[in-house]
């Protein structure tokens, strides 16, 4: 059991880190591998700054593999490091080390969502657990927005939890921005480039391109299709074709939380019992079926059936329907979901802080501090990318 | 923002309340708490007149073009921008976005703003120094871009002693601060080409004594941004003076030679684009020549190696195939 001291309150985030953490490559550690980030253009690490002891988390990416990403790389470094708030991914220093761009963040100790629902939660998050990310997510957009960017790829691969449960939104290398000559602009119209794994997750005015653009709405899109990955499991429309996928958005079919009121539920004869988006004409596919306002039926919940037999509350499945709203006029400002009932639960049913609800996830706290496995700063991948070339002389 | 939208504070008084409230921060006495506040306070006010909020549009032009006027008399822009650091981290964003904002203002085809920083180069002088400071790096970062779109104040950044700096700012080690640097270095070498080109010409050896340094960098990035650059400024055709007397030099040959073989292959790519124009050159000075006719097997073997992945790319595989043939055709001179 993962137990959190009472007292325990996450470090007053932003002012604390700035500055703390120098350029200087040879005063980083690298001790293991933690994952692939940035549709695997950089490797993550775990790694100590040493004048402090301080496990940090280190990104790598390879400069010389990558090609348009270098600006996409460099966009977001520079975004990162103008931005503080709390539930905004800290960047605490930057360099180039060989052909390798360094990057510098707090170990977030819970990894991703993505990381979360791969590998314990396979079937979706506690509801309340997710009250508690998705508040943290509001308040990162929130700010975002009124420092006029739109962030364009909220999804739980870019979610993370640190070792105090807070969320934090990383991910801004597809944010673009709402000023723009000296003016605030109502609109938008550029697609975010090399984009194409987020596309799940884009708002469906995003998706059409057409004159009208779009704005800050559409990551509130967003975050309701984040809202059904963290709930479900997996990401909605995931067996998609994207044509198939954009169709259904711009038709208005968003996706629901799946749980007894929305999912098809069949009796033991393989028979299915009244779907009530069967009478709305919707496809029974209840991943991408309509907004499933039930009436709650008669409660003849499934044995063994984990989705069809859980139900969330109806604060939960309003607030989901509120972002994914067709008409982006529709959909609330970040401010203004952060009022809404759903994110009371947590307080009105007295839960016990987040890392408690990730139970039995243990978080990476507990690091072992070695320093051999530094040499590893000159990949293999690097080597195997040196050609047969320097072997000729020129002769002067 | 409704916290302030009640207040009706004319531009005069929000000039003058910014402008006690940063001299009361520079002097740094024992109010400076309430300072950074009232620096805050107004520096939104002033920027939700110029940009509006999501509930209430700019103000008028009559307002904003008040607004302008008493910045200009009470130079109000440069205290801002020599404050910079003293400013909260929020307060400096907003610092940048009002300086862009008031730059952009028009008056028919005139630029007042322009025309005022041309009289008071001191801000741009500033703003450029800010590289030597992370924390007020970026922003600088922003608002010098803004005016390296006008060619009267690219002028006077490019003819200053400030600008060399540049060579050093490019190759701090904090990434984002070096890759600023570079942007705004670059903006300011390209954006206006008569003025570049004028430039380059008249400083032909500092530049290019400073931009060997570059090229030679540790710093990958450097390198591989500064040679892409230099490849950029050799093929635009104002440079071609600057282009003929580069070409020229038997030491920046080898140079690029040698960077054909580096290990990183980006490099070798964006060498090959300068490379090409020595090779293609129909007057090639004597050493240049001595050089490639030196190498001549080994760069037609070289060069049939080179890249051969890149099949799709039609354009570098004709300038290839065109390099080959001419090398493959280099004769010597006829003795004198």
């Amino acid at each position: 059991m993962v137990s959190l001291p009472e007292n325990m309150t996450p470090p007053l985030s932003c002012d604390n880190l700035g500055g703390v953490f120098g350029p200087d490559p040879t005063q980083y550690a690298m001790t293991s591998v933690l994952g692939q980030c940035c549709d695997d253009a950089g490797q993550v690490y775990l790694a100590v700054y040493l004048p402090t002891n301080t496990p940090i988390a280190l990104k790598k990416f390879n400069m010389d593999k990558a090609k348009d990403e270098m600006d996409n790389i460099q966009n977001e470094i520079i975004l990162t490091r103008q931005l503080r708030h709390p539930n905004v991914v800290v960047i605490n220093a930057a360099f180039v080390l060989d052909n390798y761009i360094c990057v510098v963040s707090p170990l977030m100790a819970f990894g991703s969502c993505r990381d979360l629902l791969n590998r314990h939660f396979t079937e979706g998050l506690p509801e309340l657990a997710i009250a508690f990310i998705l508040k943290d997510v509001l308040l990162a957009l929130d700010y975002i927005h009124k420092k006029g960017y739109i962030h364009r790829a909220v999804r739980a691969s870019h979610i993370l939890i640190n070792e105090y449960g807070q969320a934090v939104l990383s991910g801004l290398r597809y944010a673009c921005r709402l000023v723009k000559n000296g003016r605030w602009q109502r609109n938008v119209h550029s697609f975010p480039s090399s984009t194409s794994r987020n596309l799940n997750w884009l708002s469906p005015e995003l998706l059409e391109q057409n004159m009208q653009g779009y704005n800050e709405k559409s990551d509130m899109y967003s975050l309701g299709v984040t809202a059904c990955e963290l709930a479900n499991g997996m990401a909605p429309f995931q067996d998609h074709p994207p044509t198939l996928m954009l169709t259904e958005k711009v038709r208005g079919f968003a996706p629901v939380l799946l749980d007894f009121t929305t999912c098809p539920q069949y009796s033991d004869t393989g028979q299915q019992n009244s779907n009530p988006n069967q009478a709305h004409g919707m496809p029974s596919d209840a991943i991408n079926s309509g907004v499933g306002d039930s009436v709650g039926s008669n409660g003849n919940s499934l044995e063994g059936g984990g989705l069809a037999s859980r139900r969330f509350t109806d604060h939960f499945h309003r607030f989901s329907e509120l972002c994914l709203q067709r008409d982006p006029e529709h959909r609330p400002s970040a401010a203004q979901l952060l009022l809404h009932s759903f994110f009371k639960l947590p307080k009105r049913m007295n839960a016990p802080p987040l890392p408690q609800l990730l139970h039995p996830v243990i978080p990476l706290t507990k690091v072992v501090l070695g320093t051999e496995s530094s040499e590893d700063f000159f990949g293999v991948a690097d080597r195997l990318s040196d050609l047969d070339l320097n072997t000729c002389e020129w002769d002067f | 923002m409704p916290l302030f939208g009640k207040s009706q504070k004319s531009p005069a008084e929000v000039v003058k309340a910014l402008k006690e409230a940063v001299s009361a921060l520079e002097r740094g006495d024992k109010k400076a708490e309430k300072a950074q506040e009232d620096v805050s306070k107004n520096l939104l006010l002033m920027k939700n007149m110029l940009y509006g909020t999501s509930d209430a549009e700019p103000q008028t032009d009559i307002m904003v073009a008040q607004l302008a006027q008493e910045l200009y008399n009470s130079n109000l822009l440069l205290l801002l921008i020599q404050n910079l650091n003293r400013i909260d981290f929020e307060g400096k964003k907003d610092v940048a976005q009002v300086f862009n904002n008031i730059l952009r203002r028009q008056i028919g085809t005139r630029s007042p703003t322009v025309e005022y920083i041309c009289t008071k180069p001191e801000i741009l002088f500033t703003l450029m120094r800010g590289y030597e400071q992370q924390e007020i790096a970026l922003n600088c970062g922003t608002m010098l871009r803004e005016c390296a779109r006008y060619e009267a104040l690219a002028k006077i950044m490019l003819y200053s002693e400030d600008f060399f700096n540049f060579f050093r700012y490019v190759e701090v080690s904090t990434f984002d601060i070096a890759s600023d640097a570079f942007s705004t270095f670059k903006e300011l070498l390209t954006r206006h080409k008569m003025l570049c080109a004028e430039f380059l010409e008249l400083n032909y050896d500092k530049v290019f004594s400073h931009y060997q340094r570059l090229l030679n960098s540790e710093n990958y990035v450097t390198r591989r941004q500064s040679l892409k650059l230099l490849g950029e400024l050799l093929l635009d055709r104002h440079n071609f003076t600057v282009m003929t007397r580069y070409i020229s030099n038997p030491d920046n040959l080898k140079l690029m030679m040698n960077m054909l073989k580096e290990k990183s292959r980006n490099i070798q790519f964006e060498a090959f684009h300068v490379f090409k124009v020595f090779v293609a050159n129909p007057n090639k000075p004597k050493p240049i020549l001595e050089i490639l006719l030196r190498n001549q097997d080994k760069l037609v073997e070289f060069l049939t190696r080179f890249h051969t992945d890149r099949s799709e790319d039609e354009q570098f595989n004709d300038e290839k195939a065109y390099l080959i043939k001419q090398i493959k055709e280099l004769k010597p001179l006829p003795d004198h």
